[in-house]
Order: structure tokens, then sequence, then C-alpha cells
């Protein structure tokens, strides 16, 4: 136990956020102690994708690298839902009960965090999805305009090597990104036609992958299986990017295998965090000043377990909002193979802005999903995408593999009273921490959103030229959620917010949130990283300059 | 489907549990289970145009040592037993390719319980097996490990 600080800031969480922070935290000077729950991970050791089962692995599970939660009951499914039901050809109806299916929470504990094994999509929010209250009526609105954000933008991708097009419309920038964009796979060149026929815009994705080499590491050589981890090291994750930048400042320390489970405050200031150790013991250490960027579900989790703290406003947990996706495959007359390639690698931006969809507030963007879904290789097309068993299935095996096309979409999720995080009152950790409670629910905006995502990806495959569809995943009931947000949302009303528009609490003058969590609202379909680590990299500069 | 979800139906293929299994048909009086998990094995992946059905790569044998299948994978070889005695044969093992095949559809279409849900997760089990066997995935093409070199044909027609 001790109550002299080692360190300028501690920082709880070495994802997107907290990685970001530390870099941020470091170059002007500070030192930071970074933690985080679960473990290392060597890209070049437990990544194994040169091994001839690579595709039964996965992203490898290592001690303490998945937390545990648990889910409130799902929602009851009304209605018929045919464009939206989850289930395959092959596999039949992932839900039969008429209750939606709350299955997993996607993340990585770990340095890096869920960035090890996300897709690496960089994108900036649009500026009209942060006016969601005053323009709309629907969520909050951001207290920070685009305009300010834009050059801690410009700062992540700098650093990440992001590699995009001249241009995204209403994303203006005062720089190109880094690195040129990355040629279309074939498969993405198949459904652009479709996209064009339609009158859509079908582009290039902005990707934190590098096309070129970056700051010593090496260019992307499109093995398609980015979501499995990146031996190489190409793909932008924290750990080879934020972390090692921070690491050269010789002002970070790392400490892995240290889940924060309690925070303790004093007057207006937090004062320590308990940590626990393998052994079961729980360390205390000092904190001038205490970065969370734990999430959307484990910050508030932490919070609400540390006697309510930062809750002033009851905001704590509440305005949950998880990831609207819908995923349809089809298969093409011509064979596509779109596991190669980049992932994720074309993008249409058209109906991405609040307004752009009709008749439906909060908009969408639809991308090439084929690398998503292809990574279960061979078996996992056999069994999706070919119904039935026996000499029949195993020749229409020999005959179809290879030619499915995969289009995604993910739109906006506006908050709502029934979807928040609190505490399980029952199952608790080998620490003693009530773990996190997820509870999810869609409003009639957000189903007529799916609606909309699941009618246009059927039109581009079919103008594509795919001429049977085998497969639909979508959250209306299936909850599997990989972007999470709004748990501990920012403001400038105290009343209203857990945290003020630099992420420092309202109530508590030196604890801060660099996390998702703070999101007003989700923005349409954007991959929250890069905005994720531009909050964290202004929060960091705030933090130095107080 | 994201693909953690199929992949961990792989990850339920244990050792253990298969002497157990055969313990208890002992007990009652049914004969080892194995040539009739071969016999269903091959006919949900059959193999054939030169590749090696299921029961060559020996998966039955690994279905049989999933422990959480023991209970129903003595009901479900009862309940085929039972069908191919309603054909006029002893047991499903004795059925022809063509019955055998009658008999698995049969399953897949009872509303008997548990059937179903047994033919269906070996579906899963046996299929991920089957088409994750490097012997199955060397006739097709683009199958390889992604690293270390990549699809440097990304771009371009499929070969």
């Amino acid at each position: 136990m001790s109550d002299e600080a080692k360190w300028d800031v501690v920082v709880v969480g070495a994802g997107a956020g907290g990685a970001a922070a530390a870099y941020g935290l470091c170059r002007r000077g500070l030192s930071v102690l970074l933690l985080d729950a679960g473990p290392h991970f060597d890209p070049a050791t437990d990544y194994p994708l040169t091994e001839s089962d690579w595709e039964t692995r996965g992203f490898p599970e290592k001690a303490g690298s998945k937390g545990k939660v648990t889910f409130a009951p799902g929602q009851k499914l009304t209605g018929q839902e045919p464009l939206l039901a989850s289930g395959s050809r092959g596999l039949g109806p992932l839900v039969t009960n008429g209750v939606r299916f709350m299955d997993r929470y996607e993340h990585v504990r770990g340095i890096g965090g869920s960035t090890l094994h996300f897709t690496g999509e960089a994108h900036r929010l649009h500026p009209a999805a942060m006016k969601m209250k005053s323009r709309f009526g629907v969520a909050a609105d951001w207290p920070v305009e685009y305009a300010e954000l834009e050059r801690y933008y410009s700062e992540a991708e700098q650093l990440i090597g992001v590699a995009g097009p001249d241009s995204q419309g209403a994303r203006w920038r005062s720089q190109k990104f880094p690195l040129p964009q990355h040629p279309l796979s074939y498969a993405a060149q198949t459904l652009g036609k479709g996209a064009k026929a339609l009158g859509l815009d079908w582009q290039a994705n902005s990707r934190a992958a590098l096309s070129q080499p970056w700051n010593g590491r090496p260019p992307c050589n499109y093995c398609g299986a980015c979501n499995n981890g990146c031996p190489r090291a190409d793909k932008g994750s924290a750990d080879v990017t934020f972390i090692q930048a921070a690491l050269a400042t010789g002002r970070c320390t790392i400490r892995s295998d240290s889940p924060a489970i309690r925070i303790e405050a004093n007057r207006d200031r937090v004062i320590a965090v308990l940590v626990g150790r393998a052994d079961g013991s729980i360390e205390r250490i000092a904190c001038p000043n205490l970065v969370l960027a734990c999430g959307a579900v484990e910050t508030p989790r932490l919070l609400l377990a540390s006697d309510g703290l930062g809750n002033e406003s009851g905001q704590v947990g509440q305005n949950f909002m998880d990831t609207l996706f819908i995923t349809v495959g089809a298969l093409h007359p011509e064979p596509q193979h779109g596991r190669r390639g980049l992932p994720n690698d074309a993008i249409c931006w058209d109906f991405n802005a609040p307004d752009a969809i009709p008749g439906v507030i909060g908009g969408c963007r639809f991308y090439n999903g084929a690398g998503e879904n292809e990574l279960g290789g061979l078996a996992a097309f056999a069994l999706r995408a070919i119904p039935g068993w026996g000499r029949a299935h195993a020749q229409s095996v020999r005959r179809q593999w290879g030619h499915a096309l995969h289009i995604g979409a993910i739109g906006e999720k506006l908050p709502n009273r029934d979807s928040r995080i609190d505490l399980d009152p029952k199952e608790r950790d080998r620490f003693g921490m009530p773990l996190a409670r997820i509870a999810s629910s869609l409003a009639e905006a957000d189903i007529a959103r799916l609606r909309f995502m699941a009618k246009k990806s059927h039109e581009v495959l079919a103008a594509s030229g795919a001429e049977r569809i085998y497969e639909t995943y979508s959250s209306w009931d299936w909850f599997s959620a990989t972007h999470v947000f709004g748990t501990c949302r920012m403001g400038s009303d105290p009343a209203s917010s857990v945290v003020d528009p630099f992420g420092r609490s309202h109530r508590w003058r030196n604890l801060w949130i660099a996390d998702a969590s703070v999101f007003p609202s989700s923005g349409g379909g954007e991959a929250p990283a890069l905005t994720i680590h531009a909050l964290a990299l202004r929060t960091a500069e705030r933090i130095q300059k107080q | 489907m994201k693909r953690r979800t199929v992949m961990a139906l792989l990850a339920a293929l244990a050792l253990g549990g298969g002497a157990a299994l055969r313990r208890a048909l002992a007990a009652l009086g049914q004969q080892a289970p194995e040539p009739t998990m071969a016999a269903i094995a091959d006919t949900l992946f059959p193999g054939g145009d030169g590749l090696p059905g299921a029961s060559a790569l020996k998966l039955h044998e690994r279905v049989l040592a999933v422990s959480d299948l023991q209970d129903s994978i003595g009901k479900g070889i009862a309940w085929l037993d039972k069908y191919a005695a309603s054909r006029g044969v002893d047991a499903f093992v004795a059925l022809d390719e063509a019955g055998r095949l009658a008999a698995i559809d049969a399953a897949f279409a009872s509303t008997d319980d548990g059937i179903r849900p047994f033919v269906f997760a070996l579906r899963q089990y046996l299929g991920l097996a089957y088409y994750a066997d490097p012997a199955i995935k060397k006739a097709f093409a683009y199958t390889g490990p992604p690293q270390p070199d990549g699809f440097a044909d990304f771009q371009e027609r499929p070969s």
C-alpha cells in the first residue's frame, strides 16, 4: 500500500483510447502507468496464420483476454422480418424462440485491446452525426465540433499510417491521408459494378493497414485475416502504433494482467486505483490523474463498482448503444474468392448522413463484407452456404466454393431507456467485483433503419450478378456487438452527462474518460477506433495543459 | 455469422468421454458405437471425386470422444437402428447407401425428441472437421494459410 504517486497519470485500459491517451501524455512530458486487465500479445508468435488449421483458431484466447459479462433478457421479437431474421441455408434460423439472442460482446482484453482483432477501418465521424439532438431531435449533441477534432484525427492518422482515398465527402480534411488508398479486391470490384449500376458511390475504404512501408512497418500483403491478428504488424492496432510511440518516449510503463477493481476518491479528487494481481492479492496505486479507457461496458462497470463514482447525474451506464448491423451473403455465378484482399476494402457512404435514409433519422454505410465473413474458410462455407448432406452436398460444395459475395452494413443506433450497462446483482469476478450486465433493446427507428440496410444490400447483390441469398445475420435478433458506445456521455451539462467536453468528470477533477463510452451518439456506422484515438489525444493535451 | 461463432463449435471437439460411452452402451447390451458412427459420418460426408469420406479421416472417432455428446449419441444410434428395423434390417449399418441416406433424411425431418438436434450437431461437428482437414482442403483453391505470402492476385479474377 502506498500513497506516493510514481507516475503523473495512471491510464486504465490499453486499447484504442488508453493507448492513444498514454502516447499523448508521454509525448508531452508526463509519465504514465498504462494498465490492462489482459495479457500481452506477440504478433510474431501469437497469430499463427502460417499454420494449416488457421481458420479453426480464430483470434487466440489467452489467460485473461476475455472479460466476463452477463446479459439481461433479450427483447421479444415482434412481427415477421424476413429480411432481418438471422440464419443461413445450411444452418437454418439462428433464433427460433421469438426472443433476441443475447450472444456476445466481442472484445479483447490485452495490450492493444480490441484493436488487436479489429478489422482496422479508420473512419472520421460524419460532422452532421455529431449534432443529432439539435438538428434531428434524437440522442445528444457532441459538445465538440468536427472542426476541433480534425487536427487530432490527422495526428492519429499520421501515427498509424492510414491509407485512404483523396476525398470522403463531408469529412473534410486539412491534409491528405498519409498513405495512398489500397486497390480493391476482385470481390469488391464485383460489388462495385452493382453499386454503380444503382447509382451508388463505391470507393476505397480508409484503412489502418499500410499500403506502403511506414515507420518501420511493412505494407499489407492482402492475406485477408485482419480479424485473426496481424503477424506482420502492418495493421494499425494500438500495440504497434500508439503504444510503441509511447514507449519510445521512455516515460511509459506498461503493466498487463492488471485489472482495476475499484477507485478510491476523496473530496473532489480520485486518489488511488486498486488493481488485482495474478496471485489474487490487491495492489493500491496512487494516481495524481486517472484516465479510464476500458470501453463502454467496463468503464461504467468500474465506476458503478466504486460506489457510483462519477454518477452524480445518474447517467453512468445509461445511453448504451451497440452495433446495428446486417450482413448478407449470396452466391455469384462466377468465382470471387473474396477472402483475398483487405477485409472491408470498399465502402459506400451515400446513406451515412443522419438524414440520408428516407423516412428514418440516422445513417448507415455499406461495405464489402467478404473478408470478415469468409475467414471461416472452406468449412464455414460448406456448412453455411450449402444446405444438406451426402453426395449432393459434397458436389455443391465443390461447384460453389469461392462463389460467395458478402455485403455488410452498419448503422446508427440511437440510445433508449431499455439499453444500459449495470452491475449484475449476483455474478462477480475472482476479486469480488460485480460483472457488467448488458441490456440492449432496439426501437422501431432502429429496426426501420435495419430494413433499409437489408433492402439496399439485396439490391446491390442482385445488381452485382449474385443469384441466390444464402445467409443473413443481423442485430435485429442477434446481439453480437463489436462497437459499443455512450455509457459515460460527454456534455456541457453536469445534470445530463458524466464528463465534460474534454472527457473530465464533472465532479472529480482528476478523473478522465477516454473511450467510446463518452460518445453522445454512435455515428452512422463509422468504425469508432479513429474517433476514440482523436478524443483521447485531445484529452491528453488537456490533462497536460491543466 | 461471425467466424468466431462457427469456429467455437470446432473447439468442442475435445478429448474424453468415448470410453464412458462404450461402457454405457455395453451396459445396455448394444454393440460398440464405432461402426454405426462411421456409417453415419460417411453418409453425411461421403467424399467422392477422389476425396476420402469422413470415416477414412477417423472423424467418427473424434465425435465419439466429445463428452457433451455421450448421451445423445446413444439415443441417436438407437433411433437410427429403430428406423432400420422398420425397414426390415437389423441395424443402421445393415442398410445400403440409399437406405442410410433415407434414414438420415428422416432424422433431420423428424419431430421425435432429440433426434434432429443430434444429427444437426453431427453435421456441425463432422462438417467443420471434415472441411478443415488438410486432405480435403488441398482439393480446393485458396484454402491455404493466409501467411506468409498473402494473396498477390487479390485484384484479379481467381485463377
